[in-house]
Parts: C-alpha cells; sequence; structure tokens
C-alpha cells in the first residue's frame, strides 16, 4: 500500500505552483473559482433556494463560519443545519427515507457512511472540486469524498511522561509500566480500536499482530464511551498518562493552550471525515454546489482555519506539521472501502480481548 | 330506582339527584378517557420497542426478518450471573442512597425546626438544574486518579497508591444515588409537608425519643409513599445505562445495561437487543406494580391529611438543631458544594486540569464571555425554556387525574399506573427512533419542530409526575372527598376544589422536577430536533464533543444559575398558593 507520505509528496509537486498562484491572487480567488464549476449548478441550485445539511461537525468551530462564507458567495441559497452525532444522523437519515420523506440533503463524519450506504441510501456525485484529491481519498464511483482527514495516533501527557519513557513503537506499549495507566475510545470506527487492530494485523502480519494484541489486551486498556476528544481530555487532566487513538490535530490545539500533551508518530493511521449526498433529496442541485464549495481550496482553508486537516492535498494544515508530508511521517491510509471490508472481524476482536 | 322517579320531587332535590348522576361512578368514564389519552401516547411507542425486539437489524438499519435472537442473547451473555449480580446491587444499593439521602433531608426540612432550610432547596434545584454530563464528569474528575483526593492523598500519605478508584461498582452507586438524591428529597417533601404531626406528637409526649417517634411514626405513616417512591427509583436504577457506561466501563464493572450501551452505540445500531431487555423489563414492571397495588389498597390507613382540625406543626428537635443542620450542610457538600467547585473549575480553566494552586494564574473567565457574547445561545434558550416548560404543564394536567384515579383504585386506575409507569423502561433512543417514525407518517407537520421534542419528553416524563401526585393523593385521607361528595359536589368539583389545593405541594414540586430535567435532557433533542427547534442541550454536546469542555462548563454553569432563578421564583409563589391551604 502506498503511504500518505509518498502519495501527498507525489502530488504536490504539481499543487505547489498552482497554490502559490492562489496566494498571489489573493482575493480574487473569492470572485473566480480556481476550478471549473458548470454554471448550470448554480442556476438550479439558486432555484433550490435552500439546502439541509446534516452534520456531525462542530457548530461554532466549522459550521457556521463554512455557512457564512457560501451564503455570501451564493447569495439566495440557504443552508439549514442540523447537528447531531453520527449515530443520530444515520438513523433519522434512514427513518425519513423509509418514510419516503427525506429532508436532509447531504451528511458529513466519519462513520455514517457505512449504514448509510449499506443501506442504499447514498447518492453518487464526483466534485469537480476534488478532482486533485488524491484517489485513496475518494471513491471512485461517487460514493463520498474526503473533506478532512483525521490522524489517529497515541498521545502522552508531558507531566507525566518523562521523555525518555515515551513509547517509540508499538511494542513499547507492552512495558508493565502502562498496565492499568491507557485508555482509548470505544468508538466502532476505523480511528477507533477495530482501526487500530487492523493496522496491526495489517503491518505485523496475521500471526505476529494477533500475538502482539494478546499481549496488549493484558495491560488492560480502559475503554471510555466517548469521542476521541473526551478521552484526549483525559490524558491532558492526567487520568491515563497514555491514551492511543486520538486525533493529532486536537492535541496540537489543545498543547498551544498550555496542556501538557503531545502526540506521537506512532504507527498513526489516516482515516477521513467524508461528505455524502442522500438519493430523493429535495435539493440535490443546492447540496452538490454545497459540497463543491466545502472542498475547493477556498472551502478547505476554512477548515484549515478552524483548526482541522483539509483533505486538499493544495491547502496545507494550520500546524503544517500535522500532515504526514509536511510532518515527515508515514500514516497507514484506511479507507472506508478497505475498513468496511474488515470491519466485522476487527470488531470482533476488539469484543473479545480488549471488552 | 324507578320508586325514585316516581316519587313528586320539589326542584332543588331534583337538581341535586341530576348532579349526583353526573357524579362519576366509582366506575366513572372519566378513567377510561384518561386511559385512553395516556394510551394514544404510550402504545405507539410500545408498539416499535415491541417489534424492534422482535426483529433483526439488517446492515441498512432496515427491518429485517421476524427473530427472538434479541431475548436468547439476553440469558446467553457472558458472566451473566455476575451481570445480573452487578446490576441488582448497583440498583439496590443506589436507590439506598437516595433514599437515606434525600428522605432524612426532606423530613428535616418539612417536619422539623431545622435551620438552613433554604439551602437544602437550593442544592436540589441547582443540582437538578445542572446538565447531567456535567455532573457525572465533575464526579469523575473529583475522585478520579488525577482528582483532587487522590491528588492529595499522594501528596502527603504515599505516592504510590491511588486511594479512591470511582471507576468501580462503590463509585456507580455513590454517583447514580447522589444523582436521584433530589428527586426523593422533591417527592417525600411533599408527602411530609402534608402529613399531619399530632402523631409525632402524641408518641413524643408518650415519652418516645425523636428516633423512636420518626421510627415507630414518621417512617411508617409515610411508608406507602416510600415504598412507592424506592421502586420506581430502582427500576429507573436497574435500567440506568449512563453511570454503568461512563464511570463502570472504564473500570470494567459489567452491569446487564452495559452490553445493552454497547449494542446500542454499535456499527449500524443494534435496537433489538435493547428493546428485548426493555421488555423485559417492562413485564418485571407490571409484576411489581401488581404487588405494589396490592399492598396500597390499605393505602388509607396511612393518610394523614384528614377530615379533622388538620394543621402540621414543625417537630421540634431542641438540641439536636445543630446535629441535623450539620446533615443538610453536609448534604450541600456532597451533592451540589464539591461537583459544582469542579464545574467551575473547568470553566476558569482553558483545558481540564488537576486542581493545583499552580494552575489558578490561568484561571480566566474566557469562557463565560464566549458563550454570553455568542447571541446563538439566547434562541435556543428560549426553545429550550418554551418546550420544557409546555411539558411540565402537560404532564402534570395529565397526571394529576391519572394520580387521583389510580391511588383512590377507581375504574381504570390500576390500567393508567401501568400505562403510564411504562415509557419509564423505554431506551431514549428507542423512544426517540419511534416517534421519528411516527412524526414522518403524521399527517401534521411536527417532524422536527419543538412539537414533537415536547411529545417525547411528555411520553418520557410522564412517569415522574405520576409519581408526584399518586404519592401526594395518598396522603389525603379519602374522607375529606366522601364529604364533598355528600355536600353535593361532583367529582370535578371535589378534585377542583378539595384534591387540587391539597395536592399543591406535590403538583409543584412535579412541574419542578419535569421542567429542570427537561431543560437538560441531551438524548432526545440530539435525535428530534430540526434545523429551527435546536435546545441548549445539542449545543452543549457540541461543545462536548469538540473538547470544548471549559466552554461546555461555563454554558452549564450560567444554564444552572438561570434554571435556578426561574425555579425559585416559581417555588415561592407555589409555597405561598400551599401556605394557604396547609399554613406556613
Amino acid at each position: 500500500m502506498m503511504t500518505m507520505s509518498d502519495r501527498m509528496k507525489q502530488l504536490m509537486r504539481g499543487r505547489r505552483a498552482a497554490l502559490a498562484e492562489l496566494v498571489v491572487a489573493g482575493t480574487l480567488a473569492v470572485t473566480q473559482p480556481a476550478w471549473a464549476l458548470d454554471p448550470k449548478l448554480v442556476d438550479s441550485a439558486r432555484k433550490e433556494g435552500e439546502v439541509t445539511w446534516y452534520t456531525t461537525l462542530v457548530v461554532g468551530q466549522i459550521v457556521r463560519p463554512m455557512i457564512a462564507a457560501f451564503e455570501a458567495k451564493y447569495p439566495g441559497i440557504k443552508v439549514n443545519y442540523v447537528p447531531a452525532p453520527w449515530q443520530e444522523t444515520a438513523l433519522r437519515l434512514s427513518n425519513e427515507a423509509r418514510a419516503g420523506s427525506v429532508k436532509g440533503d447531504l451528511f458529513d463524519g466519519g462513520i455514517t457512511f457505512y449504514p448509510l450506504n449499506q443501506a442504499g441510501l447514498v447518492d453518487r456525485f464526483m466534485p469537480d472540486a476534488a478532482k486533485d484529491f488524491p484517489p485513496e481519498f475518494k471513491d471512485p464511483t461517487g460514493l463520498w469524498t474526503a473533506n478532512i482527514i483525521q490522524i489517529a495516533t497515541p498521545s502522552i501527557n508531558t507531566d507525566q511522561v518523562p521523555g525518555k519513557d515515551t513509547p517509540q513503537s508499538l511494542e513499547d506499549l507492552l512495558d508493565p509500566r502502562w498496565a492499568g495507566k491507557m485508555a482509548w475510545t470505544d468508538s466502532p470506527s476505523a480511528s477507533g480500536p477495530p482501526g487500530f487492530i487492523g493496522n496491526v494485523l495489517m503491518s505485523m502480519g496475521t500471526g505476529k499482530g494477533m500475538a502482539f494484541l494478546e499481549r496488549l489486551a493484558k495491560q488492560r486498556i480502559a475503554n471510555i464511551p466517548a469521542i476521541q476528544r473526551v478521552v484526549l481530555d483525559q490524558n491532558i487532566s492526567g487520568q491515563y498518562p497514555l491514551v492511543l487513538c486520538i486525533y493529532n490535530y486536537h492535541a496540537v490545539i489543545s498543547a498551544a493552550q498550555g496542556a501538557p500533551v503531545k502526540w506521537l508518530k506512532l504507527s498513526p493511521i489516516l482515516t477521513f471525515g467524508t461528505f455524502g449526498l442522500m438519493k430523493n433529496s429535495p435539493h440535490p442541485n443546492a447540496a452538490r454546489l454545497f459540497v463543491e464549495f466545502n472542498l475547493s481550496d477556498e472551502g478547505q482553508r476554512i477548515y484549515a482555519k478552524a483548526g482541522y486537516i483539509p483533505a486538499s492535498p493544495g491547502v496545507p494544515a494550520t500546524e503544517a506539521d500535522l500532515k504526514p508530508d509536511a510532518g515527515h511521517y508515514k500514516a497507514r491510509i484506511m479507507s472506508p472501502v478497505e475498513f468496511q471490508e474488515h470491519e466485522a472481524e476487527w470488531t470482533l476482536i476488539y469484543k473479545r480481548l480488549f471488552q | 330506582m324507578p320508586e325514585v322517579a316516581r316519587l313528586p320531587l320539589p326542584m332543588p332535590q331534583a337538581r341535586r339527584t341530576w348532579s349526583r348522576a353526573l357524579r362519576l361512578p366509582p366506575g366513572g368514564i372519566a378513567g377510561y378517557v384518561l386511559a385512553a389519552i395516556i394510551a394514544l401516547l404510550v402504545l405507539p411507542p410500545l408498539f416499535v420497542l415491541v417489534r424492534t425486539s422482535l426483529t433483526e437489524v439488517t446492515a441498512g438499519m432496515g427491518q429485517g426478518a421476524f427473530t427472538l435472537q434479541n431475548y436468547v442473547l439476553l440469558v446467553t451473555s457472558r458472566n451473566l450471573g455476575t451481570m445480573v449480580f452487578n446490576s441488582v446491587a448497583f440498583a439496590a444499593c443506589a436507590t439506598i442512597v437516595s433514599l437515606l439521602f434525600g428522605g432524612l433531608l426532606a423530613w428535616l426540612v418539612e417536619r422539623t425546626d431545622v435551620p438552613l432550610k433554604g439551602l437544602a432547596y437550593l442544592t436540589t434545584i441547582i443540582s437538578l438544574g445542572t446538565p447531567y454530563i456535567l455532573y457525572v464528569s465533575a464526579w469523575l474528575f473529583l475522585f478520579g486518579r488525577a482528582g483532587p483526593f487522590n491528588d492529595l492523598y499522594r501528596m502527603y500519605v504515599d505516592p504510590s497508591v491511588t486511594l479512591i478508584n470511582v471507576n468501580s461498582l462503590g463509585g456507580m452507586i455513590a454517583i447514580e444515588g447522589f444523582l436521584w438524591s433530589p428527586l426523593v428529597f422533591l417527592m417525600l417533601s411533599s408527602a411530609f409537608r402534608a402529613a399531619n404531626a399530632e402523631m409525632e406528637e402524641a408518641a413524643r409526649v408518650a415519652g418516645a425519643s425523636i428516633l423512636e417517634t420518626v421510627w415507630k411514626v414518621s417512617l411508617r405513616l409515610a411508608m406507602p409513599a416510600i415504598l412507592a417512591l424506592a421502586l420506581f427509583v430502582f427500576i429507573r436504577n436497574l435500567e440506568a445505562f449512563e453511570v454503568p457506561a461512563l464511570v463502570g466501563m472504564p473500570g470494567r464493572v459489567d452491569v446487564l445495561t452495559t452490553e445493552i450501551y454497547r449494542s446500542v452505540k454499535s456499527m449500524p445500531p443494534q435496537l433489538g437487543y435493547a428493546s428485548a431487555f426493555s421488555v423485559v423489563m417492562l413485564a418485571l414492571v407490571a409484576v411489581l406494580l401488581f404487588f405494589y397495588g396490592r399492598l396500597s389498597k390499605r393505602a388509607e390507613r396511612f393518610a394523614s391529611i384528614t377530615g379533622k382540625g388538620y394543621r402540621p406543626r414543625p417537630f421540634r428537635l431542641g438540641r439536636a438543631r445543630i446535629p441535623a443542620a450539620c446533615i443538610i450542610v453536609f448534604n450541600f457538600v456532597v451533592v451540589l458544594g464539591l461537583p459544582l467547585a469542579a464545574v467551575v473549575w473547568m470553566a476558569l480553566m482553558p483545558f481540564v486540569r488537576p486542581m493545583r494552586w499552580a494552575a489558578l494564574p490561568f484561571a480566566s473567565l474566557k469562557n463565560f464571555t464566549s458563550v454570553v457574547s455568542s447571541p446563538y445561545y439566547f434562541g435556543l434558550g428560549v426553545n429550550t425554556l418554551l418546550v420544557a416548560a409546555g411539558t411540565a404543564t402537560a404532564a402534570m394536567l395529565l397526571t394529576v387525574g391519572g394520580g387521583w384515579i389510580a391511588a383512590r383504585r377507581r375504574a381504570g386506575g390500576t390500567l393508567i399506573d401501568q400505562l403510564v409507569t411504562m415509557p419509564l423502561v423505554f431506551p431514549g433512543l428507542v423512544l426517540g427512533v419511534a416517534l421519528l417514525e411516527i412524526a414522518l407518517q403524521l399527517p401534521i407537520p411536527i417532524y422536527g419542530t419543538l412539537w414533537l421534542i415536547g411529545l417525547a419528553f411528555l411520553i418520557r416524563y410522564m412517569p415522574y409526575g405520576m409519581r408526584y401526585t399518586y404519592t401526594g393523593v395518598l396522603q389525603i385521607h379519602p374522607e375529606l372527598e366522601q364529604a364533598a361528595g355528600v355536600a353535593g359536589a361532583t367529582t370535578f368539583e371535589t378534585l377542583r376544589r378539595i384534591v387540587g389545593p391539597l395536592l399543591w405541594p406535590a403538583i409543584a414540586s412535579g412541574w419542578l422536577f419535569i421542567f429542570l430535567i427537561a431543560a437538560k435532557e441531551m438524548s432526545l433533542p440530539l435525535l428530534l430536533a430540526g434545523p429551527n427547534s435546536q435546545t441548549v442541550a445539542v449545543a452543549m454536546f457540541d461543545l462536548w464533543s469538540n473538547g470544548q469542555g471549559g466552554e461546555v462548563s461555563a454554558l452549564g454553569l450560567l444554564w444552572a444559575a438561570l434554571m435556578t432563578i426561574f425555579a425559585s421564583a416559581l417555588y415561592v409563589i407555589l409555597r405561598r398558593q400551599s401556605a394557604a391551604t396547609f399554613g406556613d
């Protein structure tokens, strides 16, 4: 498998010149889209007049700034949003579809896509704005496209863990000093324990990987029934000196505020937040236009500004080191297709060994 | 009665006969009408619950084939014995903690001349107004490995030992117990408030000590109320998901609901297993209510509001006032002071950190100012207040009638009691999904509106309203109603002019409880809110999931402060109302 680092280097070479131009052009980018956008799409979207976005993203941080920028650029198209975790979002959309009355036009999230796609509710769309995205960042048939990347990796509390004790490899996690001192989320996702287990099995091979996991299970990792961010908070507060499967950008945001936390480049996994469109939705064109805007360099910069890692290879993260290429580290890409293929098997191992 | 019809009666008497005929007979229609309304609310979600428990979940969250697998899983889960033991121990001990704490406090405040009564009410109101996730995470923070208690122990006693492990059965019991003691306090305080002091005074005159009097008279008098309440809290604890998940799961203390929590959170969500558990719980609740019903058949023996010169007087504690005041202070510290201090600490810090002097220079009001300066929260606050007040009012209207019919064992009473209690064991997510389905099929467009959230809240919180009114009615001796009946009052008049005023403390407490708990409820709005019907809880979850713990704490504190002002104002008004009936 090609790692993120190789892939990005290859792409970046071509993109850097374009990016420099964009920076020079400055405000021009606001009025002249940098990607070829079908004018008919804008017209049809205007006729629909609104779009409803079911979002798992954070309202204050990204949802409202994104909507404000979109509405300023396309006056007359109102964006309604309904914020909820992935599970509520998926349940709600599947119920709407079953009742033949879809209200949400599009959704996002790291997990939302899987159950909705299995139910056959997701519409295909290949955004122009993502045509330069690495092929791993989008579905070849247009079922999903990444809007952000999420690097799942361990972090330590720097007050509690001296530099010399910092784990350097997965094997170091087996050190007796970490017994009962580690935690991770119980999220059933590629960026949670199932993804971690998959990464171990793929990088070590099944036999060696299983032996490692069985020994790791003896360390009694605490399963925190909450999302990655809450687990990181418990790392910062000192409840657990070492946590696994947190997002590196969260650690960077907190460290910038003075929190004693450092993320480790220890077998990181690259996962995605993705956009998907609903079949039979009331505003399909406005939804497409909104996705195009989110994935354009202009939209991606709004993500970067909010602290997220943009999926677009042309837009760096605010803290450039967060991305594998700029941070000089390798991350295993765990695509939705790959995860979906193995999810049941890895989840079973998680349940059997770690719960 | 043909003879009566033939008698040539003067007009006034004829009118009275009419009014008697209008007065609903013991097997009145009112009970069935009310039962029908409640059934309309409860049965559709119940249908969805049973159906969900009997169908497979397909990969695409659709409804699969009929299956009994969910029930089979219930009895074949690994470590079933341990889980059942843990569940029962957890539910029973937490119930005892709540009853001891809340009950003792209620008795002191309502029946004695203990000082600091206001503090007890304030503790209750603020702790009920504080959002759940804040409350539980405050406890986890306080007693966690990095919390101040373990910190102090390590600093001064043994640096290698973690004294308290909050992620244990004990931690779960304590947190769940404290969480529900305000409910017990509110419920029993309305019961004690309406209790007759004559018997207590008679016992004292006969030479009984305070403890003897409480044990042999006060407690016995309130026994039906206490038992009903204990049963209610026990059931609620048995089906509680949150504390077992948040507190128990990291420490690997599994109860029956832990596995259910996991199945609901898996991908795609497996609601069938959770529903099967709830169906079994429903059956259990029905059996328990049946036995409870037999017990309370003789409840009027315990009624203390009788037709005789009625005037409750506070019980003089004498020298015991000081230790009694200490109990109130202790309750304040444990139920409110400590968790609140932790929440304030989190709100003042830019990120969660241990409570140390060294961290103080980092304190700032930044989180508060960012909440106050965001106009976004204002609209959410209005939505939340509207839906919470509406829910509380509707629930109390329904359950005043329901509680009276059930407590008086009128026709339809048992049915009403069973129906109203059912939602208590509906898992929040299953109730939410049922309402999604129903709203999407209704011809009235309530999907995504505040009305739908209100409807969900009404179904969810009716059982609580019912416990307040039911307990309240048990205190009132039927002789008062019989007297009204003899004087020619219709059932409605009796309810309005006799039962209603005597029931005010219970109604007020119930309204307040539902209002406060609905205003902070998180799971249903997350599933049901539309673009224009979001509530404060949705915003809180949003901040929470972004790790803005400080801002959540600030928002939660400001929200709890607002709730406290609202609730206190309301309580003062209602107490004046009830003072007119009971004396102050």
